[in-house]
């Protein structure tokens, strides 16, 4: 190869392409990228360090920092692992509860990714729309939680507080407002968009085989037509008391990633509307005592959930004292962010590095901790 | 489709597991002798455990020891399993899983960068997440963050004056 | 018509225009850029007040630094601080850009940006919200408008404080000039 046509460029960390503070590193030939290498930890905090030096009940308020654009995901996976070591059996209404505010994320966390996408291929009225819409969703946080990103809200044992009987007609009401009114706009302005359309199909394509072998799940396996969703092969929360469907794509590029998304974000409504017509009465909190006393057994335990971007796992350890004895984090995009880079960029056009990175959900703090 | 019971025999069956255990509901945990756990790996993969989670790895220094933990997950079974095994801190080497997942590589260099330890066949020993950092690896249990952060940065002084002037 | 008295005029003008009109950089440092979205979006709408965001670092005046700061993120700040041109102001944005915040026993994070660069005002908070992001931007318009925002010139007039600090942190630090 010509010494003279080959250039390495550094895509990142400062570049409003890249997906947060994360830089590629990427070799190109004519506009067609022949390596590249993942250069991560940007945004390494030590949070596994941290929580090892923190008592149970305030790690509660450390590990929705993990990932910014779905705390819950975090409270929610810390809450079960505590819960599963400590053989802690939580009330019913708190796992509804649990249930509806996960979903209500989900919805959060997917219109501020089709923004985003969006934005990477220049759409920007979808990505004012969609963080508009998000912010709809923040309120009804706010309103349930008292705040709009960070919410510290489940935690384990439960809840923090109920939800009064109003919030929950409110999020009614913002229910059928998304689906009669926002999303068909988006649907008219991005996925009936013959340029999005365009710009999307075909693009960074991820086969079934190559997901599986390097543990990619959500929307990158599903694109591919396989409807693994671990609210349905290991139910949590109150997912086994509703239906819904898991939708799937046909070819694994980035067009079918982003309309599972788009109808994702229409199950969640559908399963909301289920838990809020079901949701029991009772107690939100289980009884552990003193929270700054808690302690749960020696043990240990690997739970995980589904985000938007598929598995989020964590592997707990307990030796019985006031303090984890080790937390590791398996953020959903890990192997995309740095696996993926170096094996599936090569090969695509530079001008499509910015969508091959936000279709694929990349979120670096996941990965950097 | 097996279920837990299933996998449990079936591991007993091949291999010499230390403990067998049943967590809870599609959760099992199993531990090896570590010269059996790159084979265990590879026999699990072959029998639809293709998904790899991660590795977490656990410091012991009471015991001067490192826990490697594989997480693996069966789309048909729909069980989640966790191989364990335990390395001597000391030098602190194992096998490397890269032949298996090759996405192990990052995950190993990740337990490198964090806990120093190496894997025999991952040569690539290029910090992942750290920069050019000189003290023990952070999440030994040894390494005092708190000691470490007072020695490097310097605290807000708050009596009301500005420490720039 | 003595010099300065020139020279202090043509810098009112300066700071009147400059503070109508400031780009952002868009370099999200931390957890804190997830708020900036809806500030620059149409709920809360910054550019109303004249500010939006640049791309590269050379058409920019404003660093917002949102959110704490790894050392290895510190580097690559620095190196972008050193790119933009003069008048340049850095917000610290978070509580943990203030005094370290949540992180404050974490190994891989600094505790006080501003000395490390020269921080023009904070914005406290965790996150801020984007009604705190604009009242704080307002206020910083303010400061430019009456002359108060020198940071550029106090990280001229205090270079080796600021190289001392920096160094101690990252090792060598390389410079572009």
């Amino acid at each position: 190869m010509d010494k003279n046509t080959q250039t390495e460029i550094f895509f990142g960390p400062n570049h409003p392409g890249v997906p947060g503070n994360y830089g590629i590193n990427y070799e190109f030939e004519g506009d067609t990228v022949t390596s590249a290498r993942a250069n991560a930890g940007h945004l390494h905090r030590g949070f596994e360090k941290l929580m090892e030096e923190r008592i149970w009940i305030k790690n509660t308020a450390l590990v929705p920092r993990i990932c910014v654009e779905e705390p819950d995901i975090n409270e929610m996976v810390y809450a079960m692992g505590f819960e599963a070591i400590g053989e802690i059996e939580v009330p019913r209404r708190a796992d509804y509860i649990r249930s509806i505010i996960l979903e209500l994320a989900r919805i959060q966390g997917h219109i501020f990714s089709i923004g985003g996408n969006a934005a990477g291929i220049g759409q920007y009225t979808v990505m004012h729309w969609g963080t508009l819409t998000r912010d709809y969703l923040l309120d009804i946080f706010e309103e349930i939680t008292g705040a709009r990103v960070y919410h510290i809200y489940i935690r384990p044992g439960g809840v923090r507080q109920d939800i009064e009987d109003e919030t929950l007609d409110k999020i009614l009401d913002l229910m059928d407002e998304l689906e009669n009114e926002r999303f068909p706009d988006l649907q008219k302005a991005l996925f009936e968009n013959p340029n999005a359309q365009k710009r999307w199909q075909g693009k960074a394509v991820i086969t079934k085989e190559e997901a599986i072998e390097m543990g990619a799940t959500g929307p990158v396996l599903r694109a591919n037509g396989v409807p693994h969703d671990l609210r349905k092969m290991m139910p949590y929360a109150a997912y086994d008391d509703v239906e819904f469907e898991v939708p799937t794509g046909e070819n694994g590029d980035a067009w079918d990633r982003i309309k599972i998304a788009r109808d994702d974000m229409l199950q969640s409504i559908k399963i909301i509307r289920q838990l809020i017509n079901k949701i029991p009465d009772g107690p939100v909190q289980a009884d552990l005592g003193n929270g700054l006393k808690y302690k749960i057994p020696k043990g240990d335990a690997y739970v995980k959930i589904e985000s938007k971007r598929g598995e989020y796992g964590y592997y707990m350890v307990s030796d019985g004292s006031l303090k984890p004895y080790r937390v590791h984090v398996r953020g959903a995009s890990t192997p995309l962010g740095l696996y993926g880079v170096r094996e599936f960029l090569p090969g695509t056009r530079i001008a499509d590095v910015p969508v091959w990175a936000k279709s694929l959900g990349i979120c670096p703090p996941e990965f950097d901790r | 489709m097996r279920n837990e019971k299933d996998l449990l025999q079936l591991m007993n069956a091949h291999f010499e597991p230390l403990k067998l255990e049943i967590k809870r509901k599609q959760n099992v945990s199993v531990e090896f002798k570590k010269e059996e756990l790159i084979q265990a790996l590879s026999f699990l993969k072959s029998h639809s455990y293709r998904h790899l989670s991660t590795i977490s790895c656990v410091d012991w220094p009471e015991e001067g020891e490192f826990e490697l933990v594989y997480h693996l997950f069966s789309y048909d079974d729909l069980i989640n399993i966790s191989l364990k095994t335990r390395i001597k801190r000391d030098p602190g080497i194992f096998q490397t899983a890269k032949e298996i997942w090759p996405v192990a590589e990052f995950y190993e260099r990740d337990i490198h960068d964090f806990f120093g330890v190496k894997f025999k066949g991952n040569d690539n020993l290029e910090e992942l997440i750290l920069e050019n950092w000189q003290e023990i690896p952070p999440m030994r249990k040894d390494f005092d963050t708190r000691k470490f952060v007072n020695d490097k940065y310097e605290w807000r002084d708050y009596n009301g004056q500005k420490h720039t002037d | 018509m003595n010099n300065n008295f020139v020279k202090g005029s043509w810098q009112e003008i300066l700071d009147w225009a400059q503070n109508k009109s400031i780009n952002m950089l868009h370099y999200c440092t931390g957890c804190g850029a997830i708020e900036l979205p809806p500030t620059m979006t149409s709920r809360y709408d910054m550019s109303r007040f004249g500010i939006g965001p640049a791309a590269t670092p050379r058409q920019a005046d404003l660093l917002l630094v949102t959110g704490y700061l790894s050392t290895k993120t510190l580097r690559r700040l620095i190196y972008t601080y050193e790119q933009m041109q003069a008048p340049k102001f850095v917000v610290g944005f978070g509580s943990c850009t203030i005094n370290g915040g949540m992180y404050w026993d974490s190994y891989n994070t600094i505790k006080q940006l501003d000395k490390y660069l020269p921080v023009e005002m904070y914005i406290a908070g965790c996150m801020p919200r984007p009604e705190a992001i604009l009242d704080g931007l307002l206020k910083l318009k303010k400061m430019i408008a009456d002359g108060e925002a020198d940071g550029y010139q106090r990280y001229q007039d205090n270079l080796e404080y600021y190289h001392q600090n920096q160094e101690a942190v990252l090792g060598e630090v390389q410079r572009t000039q």
